[in-house]
């Protein structure tokens, strides 16, 4: 079978500025005064340039891998070792600077929950505009509607402006969309960092459910250790934006756990 | 999904701006739909008199610019009553204003969809024309009683009504996709565009007739393209004459300005997710 996600000596360098030392001196702070008139003048449109000093940020370098479609794959690393920037790369939000994806499946990207939810409208108007950003079509969330409700557990309040709700309504109302989602990849970012645990253990079970009974491949991002056990069965390690290491979720674990 | 057995296979690369662009743009179609429904419905919300709005500046900027221009001034009107002149250009300038006024903040408005799913990125500021056409034409009613009021009725010529509104669309979508684009990277923008609004309703005929304009000023005035889209909306409104030099170089710049406008927007489209 073919790998459903390709990824082949991808690299994405972000420009970071940093500022210049701080001036000390009256004339000092004059000269650079005038060497920023000079510098805006022959760019004009371009930033300012003169203060800061521009340095390449490697997110990402050289990192290649397949995933098999059906896996479920933890992507595992200290924070900034390049995790979300891989899934920006992969969900199409950012493009690289080199390298490339061969994805072949349909994929949705789920990096926060309740993307796009506006706090003036309603739970019900919600579920269709979050579900139309996550890619659903209507007729889709129309369908699903009714267990979209169901398992966020917040039909009382349908006809209230989501501004309203508590924190646990919002998110587990952004949860349920999201779960009803049906891609062939689901990328995941981070998103049982909120909820309680009992609704955490719901999500989990919800994911699993997914990807065995229907083959869904799911990338996800976490750094709760039995969250990733328990969902996932193969990992990569991503450490300082190069891949470290891909394999079965717990020697990834174990590598990741003694460094 | 359900039985689509055609393989789905996506490529993506550095560098490569990407071929299927306006094939995208028609799956997100429904998007594009229920944004426009978001953008409506969540504009006039914890309003008192809500979409009355839509009408009430026009109507009020009708009033004041006939005081102004006509009863202070005393401009010429072509034989039109003066308000009935001052509306039909104020209804175009508001289109036009709103839509670039909305449209330029509409990418930074909607950053956290930038930063979090894919799209193609020209649905956003294309919504923000969905929500001033709906206030145009919801303030385009006043015209009813306005002219049984003062027993002017158009005639035939309202036929081309619907092409001057089109015009009035693509330069207002062009000017946006620009403005908004740059508005990501520059934010100068949003300090600009205000005032630059405010100042392109005097240079535009809002509040009198382009035929007081001197002769060896009037291609000058027309390079904008609003003039010549007023007059057409007066012409086929009240039968007042039309410049037609004019009238052909507002649709000529109009069409550059959407098509400059895409292709700058696509342009900047790139990193808008990492610079915004």
């Amino acid at each position: 079978m073919k790998p459903i996600i390709t990824v082949e000596h991808l690299s994405k360098y972000y420009e970071i500025s940093h500022q210049k030392r701080g001036v000390d001196t009256f004339v000092e702070s004059a000269t650079m005064f005038g060497k920023g008139l000079i510098e805006r003048f022959r760019h004009p449109f371009s930033l300012n340039r003169a203060h800061v000093d521009l340095e390449e940020f490697h997110a990402l370098e050289d990192v290649s891998f397949e995933i098999e479609p059906g896996d479920r794959v933890g992507i595992i690393g200290r924070n900034g070792a390049g995790k979300s920037t891989l899934l920006k790369l992969l969900s199409r939000i950012t493009e690289p600077t080199r390298g490339r994806i061969i994805m072949r499946g349909r994929a949705a990207s789920l990096l926060e929950v309740g993307t796009g939810f506006h706090p003036e409208l309603n739970g019900r108007e919600n579920i269709y505009l979050n579900g139309a950003i996550l890619g659903m079509k209507r007729a889709e969330v129309k369908a699903k509607f009714d267990e979209i409700v169901a398992f966020s557990g917040v039909e009382k309040f349908l006809d209230t402006p989501v501004k309203r709700y508590s924190s646990g309504m919002y998110v587990r109302l952004a949860f349920a969309v999201a779960a009803h989602l049906d891609p062939e990849i689901l990328l995941i970012d981070e998103v049982l960092a909120v909820g309680d645990s009992e609704f955490q253990k719901k999500c989990i079970a919800k994911m699993n459910d997914i990807s065995r009974s229907e083959g869904r491949t799911i990338l996800f991002i976490s750094h709760n250790t039995s969250a990733i056990q328990s969902l996932c069965k193969t990992g990569i390690l991503l450490k300082a934006g190069k891949l470290a290491a891909a394999g079965k979720i717990n020697d990834v674990l174990d590598l990741y756990q003694k460094n | 999904m359900n039985g689509e057995s055609e393989e789905h296979i996506l490529i993506i690369e550095a560098g490569r701006t990407h071929s299927r662009y306006l094939h995208d743009l028609w799956l997100y179609r429904e998007l594009f739909l229920i944004l426009a429904w978001r953008d409506i419905i969540v504009r006039y919300k914890q309003t008192v008199i809500g979409i009355t709005w839509s009408i009430i500046r026009p109507l009020l900027g009708m009033i004041a610019f006939t005081i102004v221009f006509s009863k202070i001034a005393n401009l010429p009107s072509d034989n039109v009553p003066y308000p009935l002149t001052v509306y039909a250009a104020m209804l175009v300038w508001q289109f036009f204003n709103n839509t670039v006024s909305i449209g330029s903040e509409s990418l930074l408005n909607n950053s956290n969809l930038i930063s979090k799913v894919y799209f193609p990125r020209l649905i956003i500021p294309s919504t923000s024309m969905t929500v001033s056409l709906t206030d145009f034409l919801i303030s385009a009613i006043v015209f009813i009683p306005l002219f049984f009021y003062y027993r002017v009725f158009p005639n035939w010529r309202i036929v081309f009504l619907p092409f001057f509104i089109f015009l009035t669309a693509i330069t207002s979508l062009g000017a946006t996709y620009i403005i908004s684009a740059l508005n990501v990277k520059f934010r100068d923008f949003r300090f600009a565009v205000p005032f630059a609004l405010q100042l392109g309703m005097y240079v535009s005929p809002v509040g009198f007739i382009s035929s007081v304009v001197p002769g060896n000023w009037r291609l000058l005035f027309s390079l904008n393209p609003l003039a010549g889209i007023i007059d057409g909306v007066r012409w086929s409104l009240f039968g007042t004459q039309l410049y037609l030099p004019s009238l052909v170089m507002s649709a000529a710049i109009s069409l550059l300005l959407l098509l400059g406008g895409y292709f700058i927007f696509r342009f900047m489209e790139r990193e808008f997710a990492d610079v915004i």
